[in-house]
């Protein structure tokens, strides 16, 4: 394939032309999710700030900044304070869309720091790191250009940006193929390191019931004893983790696979415990991008079979 | 951004930015252990190890210290001031493998600053089983740490 032909492809894909209605939508979820539901909590960094003198395995992000800023200034109870309060009212304007894209910066740059220093006390976890590279994406992309108090600014003013840019797809798709690689990830090692015996039902039920043992869940509980159920459920983990790369090449697929996988998600929290809320927020995010797309072309095939049957009866000889 | 770069410049920078952030995720991948953990760019790897048909057991532990003047707490990871999984690893773990020592550790953490000082501490322990009629669970001995005096580190 010549390199014009895989450029125009790389185009089509992340520059789709489109309006900027999906996107402004998808940032008030972001944020609203972001502030509302997954906020850090201030009381659990002044509780960490306060009973250790040093970060324990300090992450990327604490090191280069802590060689800038001291860490008794910035990671004090007066430093996390403010950043909390300049973060929380970050997050409240780009929200409400107003100088979106310097609050969303901010608001990420705020988020980034918070979880980079929770994670620099020994324990590391999965599921703020897609959310925060896409809250980055999000500022950069023009997604204050809709639904926001600077786009009804601009229109008062008469001078509204293009509403119909190629710049409006690149953040959620991106988004879509790290979910793909992550899954994709996690699928081939549970295929590498636990081979066949993954799907054996008694894997499952172990992690279930440990889980669910430590955190006091019911469901889960309930579920683990369910050797058979547990047995389809390692295979439906599997098939759903390894595939979900499908809803990129096979784009009618991909509000199923979303739909499965927030269902997957609520389902692991309900069972185990494991608290992927962003992944949720996210696939509700990609669903809101592409269901109106999937339903036009939807609504056009069913239009255009309907056509089809009526010009073929039209051709029939009457009985 | 807009104002400042031209529609394929633009572009060219979102692609570019595109690029490093996937080819991003394949440093943990290829770089070994040290970088696995480098957040955002994470291993994706959980729930990776299977087990064998057999009987499904789970444990449920908590430590609880008692201090000079007898008034008994569970120490949490909030009240240590760290995660679980770093509490699990520097203390738990090797308390539940007969090393002294750590217990000392976190008892020496836990008394920065108390004016009523913990000076034992417990590990309780219940295990958990999966039967055919339900779970059945059993208290494991508890194992008790005095440290007689502090720890150097």
């Amino acid at each position: 394939m010549s390199l014009a032909r895989w450029l125009t492809r790389w185009n089509a894909f992340w520059f789709p032309t489109t309006t900027t209605r999906a996107l402004g939508l998808c940032r008030m979820v972001a944020v609203a999710a972001q502030l509302f539901w997954f906020f850090p909590k201030l009381s659990e960094h002044l509780n960490l700030v306060e009973k250790n003198s040093a970060f324990i395995q300090p992450q990327a992000l604490i090191m280069a900044l802590t060689a800038v800023v001291p860490r008794d200034l910035l990671f004090s109870e007066t430093g996390l304070r403010s950043l909390y309060v300049v973060t929380m009212v970050a997050g409240v304007l780009a929200l409400v869309g107003w100088w979106t894209r310097t609050a969303l910066l901010v608001l990420a740059a705020g988020i980034w720091i918070f979880v980079a220093h929770l994670y620099s006390y020994g324990g590391v976890h999965h599921e703020a790191a897609l959310f925060s590279i896409l809250l980055v994406c999000l500022a950069c992309s023009p997604s204050g250009d809709s639904f926001s108090l600077d786009a009804l600014i601009r229109d008062r003013r008469g001078d509204g940006g293009p509403r119909v840019v190629d710049t409006a797809s690149w953040a959620l798709r991106l988004a879509h193929v790290l979910l793909a690689m992550t899954y994709f990830s996690t699928g081939m090692t549970k295929v590498i390191d636990g081979g066949p015996n993954w799907i054996n039902g008694y894997t499952l039920q172990g992690y279930l019931f440990g889980d669910a043992i430590a955190r006091g869940l019911p469901l889960g509980i309930w579920l683990a004893r369910q050797h058979e159920l547990c047995v389809v459920l390692s295979v439906y983990t599997l098939l759903f983790e390894l595939f979900f790369f499908v809803s990129l090449l096979v784009p009618w697929t991909a509000p199923l696979f979303f739909i499965s996988g927030i269902g997957f998600h609520i389902s692991l929290y309900l069972t185990g415990g494991h608290d992927f809320f962003p992944h949720i927020v996210t696939l509700v995010m990609l669903l809101i991008a592409t269901v109106p797309r999937w339903w036009e072309e939807r609504q056009g095939a069913i239009a255009a079979a309907t056509a089809g049957l009526r010009r073929r009866r039209a051709t029939l000889p009457a009985a | 951004m807009r104002q400042a770069l031209s529609g394929s410049s633009q572009k060219l920078v979102i692609s570019i930015a595109i690029v490093l952030i996937i080819g991003a995720h394949a440093v943990p991948l290829a770089l070994g252990p040290a970088w696995r953990r480098t957040w955002p760019v994470l291993l994706w790897a959980m729930y990776k190890k299977s087990r064998p048909p057999g009987p499904i057991v789970a444990y449920k532990r908590r430590i609880l210290v008692v201090s000079a003047r007898g008034t008994s707490e569970e120490a949490t990871p909030q009240l240590v001031g760290l995660g679980p999984p770093a509490m699990t690893r520097r203390y738990v773990r090797p308390m539940l493998d007969g090393d002294s020592s750590a217990a000392r550790r976190l008892l020496d953490r836990l008394n920065r600053g108390r004016a009523d000082p913990f000076v034992t501490l417990r590990v309780e322990s219940e295990r958990f089983t999966l039967t055919d009629d339900g779970v059945v669970s059993e208290a494991l001995p508890p194992i008790a740490y005095r440290p007689a005096r502090p720890s150097t580190d």
